[in-house]
């Protein structure tokens, strides 16, 4: 019984980090909007893209832009 | 001892709760059935049950995703390419106001049915992985294929597992 108490008591507290929310694909319109990225600037966004990648070995993340299906 | 055991079994089952995916309608499975409205006012709703018996291609798209307005129009040469065959092209709208959708089809217009689902209900039904992500349904209602994002020459993957899945019904 104590178990499950402490189980409920992990498993809320943790739900409850706005951080874990995940915003499913189908919910990116606003996210996908022009002036929700970073930068507005095409050219200038895949070139800063590039050598973040080439710095950091990581990519994506900047915004949603494409649909957010991360394939384009 | 007990408090790092709930822990780990609470992590544990948040990350399982949170990882949606793994729910996702894959191939092999069964067509979720859905009802939806039509987008345009004045139409009849659109189900899956009413199409029974007929390969259907499923598409989820919004009027904010590139690829997707991309693939639509290629979508509507295949439905009059292959409509005399037995396909159904069910492209579901997500937009959220539905009246991005409709802008979209003004100058666009497309042939095949399109039902509106902006509170993404039925997407959440296909556990939809990306957008754009399509689904070849086979008339008994299998799965055949699931296809996310748009290139090009995935006409070319689409349309060949479309042809096999109408050669065999």
């Amino acid at each position: 019984m104590k178990i499950i108490r402490i189980f409920l008591f992990c498993y809320l507290s943790l739900s409850m980090l706005a951080a874990c929310t995940q915003v499913r694909p189908w919910e990116r319109g606003l996210l996908a909007k022009e002036e929700m990225a970073w930068s507005t600037d095409p050219l200038e966004s895949s070139l800063n893209d590039h050598i973040f990648f080439s710095k950091e070995a990581s990519s994506g993340g900047s915004s949603a832009a494409g649909g957010g299906c991360g394939c384009n | 001892m007990i408090f790092r055991k709930a822990s780990y079994a609470s992590v544990m089952a948040l990350t399982l709760s949170l990882s949606f995916n793994a729910f996702a309608v894959e191939e092999g499975d069964d067509a979720p059935a859905f009802s939806l409205p039509s987008i345009k006012q004045g139409q009849p709703d659109i189900s899956m049950d009413a199409l029974k018996g007929k390969t259907i291609f499923v598409d989820f798209w919004a009027s904010w995703c590139a690829p997707c307005l991309k693939s639509l129009p290629l979508y509507n040469d295949m439905y009059h390419k292959y409509k005399d065959q037995g396909l159904e092209i069910i492209a579901i709208n997500v937009d959220n106001p539905v009246e991005d959708g409709l802008d979209f089809l003004i100058d666009t217009p497309l042939d095949f049915l399109i039902p509106s689902d902006p509170d993404g209900e039925t997407a959440e039904l296909f556990q939809v992985i990306g957008m754009p992500t399509s689904y070849l349904v086979s008339p008994g209602g299998k799965v055949e294929l699931v296809h996310m994002g748009f290139r090009t020459g995935d006409m070319a993957i689409i349309e060949e597992a479309i042809e096999k899945v109408l050669a065999i019904n």
